[in-house]
């Protein structure tokens, strides 16, 4: 199936065509464009400012769905790793509606076999599966509704033929996946039914929604870059946080508000409608265009003053205060403050579990802590199936050493303390076969050494090794000892830190 | 707390005042200041959002002294920004309230304000204290059986009606509030004398 075949964008719809026994439609207004790649119209927007608040939104929705929210609470790194799952995302859509073909079919492989691995069921003993159709038909329609929505909410509503277009581009991308068609509905006018009836009858208020609402934004670590300023980060987040929450709260679709008990907030619905238009109309904005005079006329005014403007901007002023007093009021408490991490080169056994097992930041060591480790090294290197299966066994295996040695109580996790009070010796045979897997894997050339660009493959840094005594080139011998004493001597500041600890 | 304020909301009060925290207060030991501190501030976070969605106004009166938390401080202040536009119910939560302090000040505010002696009357005076629009009390509910003023806004308790039920503060509930209230109604308000006004209304 050739999905960006440019000039005939029915192509991707035909099988859905086919299902709805319907005739084709003709474009409605404008030329028809390709699907993926430059022209489409999803990259239109791929660098729209506003897509950040977008797929913010789309990823509350899609945690909204009982399946998809136990699937995240289960196994996704989101709340510990925010900044690492955000570019994985990134780059994997810029892959999918990209041009080049071959990425795309590879990028889809890769997407299925990583969703293949969800599987389970939540608290409640309901199963959930990321291969579920309807599942991921409502991921793709998150992040379709959103994107239509920021455009309306920033005043720029998208006209019919232009909605039409870009619904035809997230069908395909579905497709692309290699979906049955038919999940997504066939037309848009049917799309906004379905729509309407999942947020009506299948949303909830599910645990991984409310995390991503109160949680995420209120506790989102330091991205890397800012590792070194944490009072930075801090006041910047208390400010930012709950804002975001709230932006996001008060742009979902009204009926799901009320029903999963979101407080109604005073102000929130002006303060989203502003942020939408003003980061959509900053886009507009030629470098220094922005009219400063005109900004200190606005802030000038006093309350009591005559001219009709300053009224509007009083009442405005009360409500965003009354909206800031509620955000401050609602975010919840901070913890006592802890004893700030130590800074030298050992971990603390008890910093090692949660800065670098505990992936999932559930308190509990457990597979999808493991298979979170898998899951990047898989992304990074850009893994085909049977190096991928072979690195995840690797990590499968080092698992079953683990809850044989630590897992006291049986519970079938390993709490910090049971890591803690057993001290553990971790260099276990398992874990030695894991460096030898990770090795194997990131030797893309197999010549039993890892070069500078392979290094870059998987700790996206520059070759900074010491290198005194070899050809500049990493051994086998020598990465296997680096690696166990990072994951046993609890080494810090090594390549291994961005890889497996930073957010 | 907040099931009496619920009883007296649905009662039709529109002026409830509650004594929180006493200037004397700060004499007892530190750590126990402190919890009161921390529960203070948890009660007032937890109850917000449904104080503000049930239309009640929130104030406090009080709270100056330094040995406040200033996080606990910025959100009496967001509690009584968050819900200035309401007017179901006033609810004036006295926290580091002393009624004599209110008086002395009062007193200073007037002398600053250069009025002469004998143009001072109960009236002018009274626009000095702390939320002047703070009509006088008509009811004070003193609960554990104890039978004290302790400083409680002196100067508007002037013609209140006093109840004393012995059940202790923390178990003090709705249906108590309302026994309260009946007791009331079944008082003789005579005023010393003076003229009565309207319940609840402000004295001009």
């Amino acid at each position: 199936m050739n999905i960006a075949d440019g000039g005939h964008p029915s192509s991707a719809g035909a099988g859905a065509t086919d299902s709805e026994g319907g005739p084709e439609r003709p474009e409605p207004g404008g030329e028809p464009g390709p699907l993926f790649g430059p022209g489409s119209q999803f990259n239109a927007f791929f660098n729209d400012p506003r897509w950040a608040l977008a797929v913010v939104r789309a990823t509350v929705l899609e945690a909204a769905h009982p399946q998809i929210g136990a699937a995240l609470i289960e196994n996704s790194t989101f709340v510990t790793h925010p900044w690492r799952r955000l570019r994985n995302t990134l780059l994997s859509l810029q892959r999918m509606f990209g041009a080049d073909d071959d990425v795309r079919r590879r990028e889809a492989a890769r997407l299925n076999r990583l969703h293949a691995r969800l599987k389970g069921s939540d608290a409640h003993n309901r199963p959930y599966d990321a291969m579920d159709p309807d599942v991921r038909a409502w991921v793709v329609a998150t992040l379709f509704e959103s994107t239509v929505t920021m455009c309306r909410l920033s005043g720029q509503p998208l006209e019919q033929g232009v909605m039409e277009r870009l619904y035809r581009e997230f069908q395909a991308y579905l497709a692309a996946m290699g979906d049955e068609p038919g999940h997504l509905p066939h037309t848009l006018h049917e799309f906004w039914q379905y729509y309407d009836r999942v947020v009506e009858e299948e949303l909830e208020n599910t645990e991984a929604m409310r995390i991503i609402l109160y949680k995420l934004f209120d506790h989102l670590p330091a991205p890397p870059l800012l590792n070194g300023l944490p009072t930075l980060w801090a006041t910047g987040r208390a400010v930012a946080g709950p804002v975001i929450g709230a932006i996001t709260a008060a742009s979902l679709p009204e009926s799901f508000r009320r029903r999963a008990g979101l407080p109604e907030m005073p102000g929130a619905q002006t303060l989203m409608q502003s942020a939408y238009l003003a980061v959509g109309l900053a886009r507009f904005l030629p470098d220094g265009w922005i009219q400063a005079e005109g900004i200190a006329d606005l802030l000038a005014f006093s309350p009591d003053n005559d001219d009709p403007r300053a009224k509007t901007i009083t009442a405005l002023r009360d409500t965003m205060k009354r909206a800031g007093a509620l955000l401050r009021l609602i975010t919840p408490l901070p913890s006592p403050p802890v004893p700030t991490a130590s800074t030298g080169t050992q971990r603390s056994a008890e910093e090692f579990f949660h800065e670098v097992l505990d992936q999932t930041g559930d308190g509990y060591l457990d597979w999808p802590d493991l298979a979170a480790m898998a899951r990047e090294v898989s992304s990074r290197l850009d893994l085909d199936e049977p190096e991928e299966n072979r690195l995840y066994d690797a990590y499968a295996a080092w698992w079953h050493e683990l809850q044989a040695a630590l897992d006291i109580d049986g519970d079938g996790r390993i709490s910090v303390q049971e890591y803690v009070t057993s001290v553990p010796s971790l260099a276990g045979p398992a874990l030695i076969k894991v460096a030898e897997v990770l090795f194997d894997v990131t030797d893309k050339d197999s010549n039993q050494r890892i070069d500078a660009g392979e290094y870059r493959a998987l700790f996206q840094t520059a070759f900074l090794r010491d290198t005194t005594g070899t050809d500049g080139t990493y051994t086998r011998s020598a990465f296997v000892r680096d690696f166990l004493s990072f994951m046993s001597g609890r080494q810090r500041s090594t390549p291994y830190d961005p890889l497996l600890a930073e957010a | 707390m907040i099931d009496v304020i619920e009883a007296a909301r649905a009662a039709g009060v529109e002026w409830l005042s509650l004594y929180a925290f006493s200037t004397e207060n700060w004499s007892r030991p530190s750590a126990e200041v402190d919890f009161l501190m921390r529960l203070v501030r948890r009660v007032v976070r937890k109850h917000s959002v449904l104080l503000h969605t049930r239309g009640i106004r929130c104030r406090f009166l009080g709270v100056t002294d330094p040995r406040i938390p200033p996080a606990l401080a910025r959100d009496f202040a967001d509690l009584m920004t968050l819900t200035s536009g309401n007017r179901g119910m006033t609810l004036t939560v006295a926290f580091d309230h002393g009624g004599r302090r209110d008086i002395v000040e009062a007193a200073r505010s007037l002398i600053r304000s250069g009025v002469p002696a004998d143009a001072v009357t109960e009236q002018s005076f009274a626009a000095h204290l702390p939320y002047p629009d703070t009509p006088d009390v008509d009811l004070v509910i003193r609960t554990s059986g104890e039978q004290r003023i302790s400083n409680f806004m002196l100067w508007q308790v002037a013609y209140a009606e006093w109840v004393f039920p012995p059940v202790l503060w923390p178990d003090f509930r709705g249906p108590h509030f309302l026994e309260c209230l009946h007791a009331y109604q079944q008082r003789d308000r005579r005023f010393g004398g003076v003229l009565p006004t309207q319940n609840g209304e402000p004295r001009s």
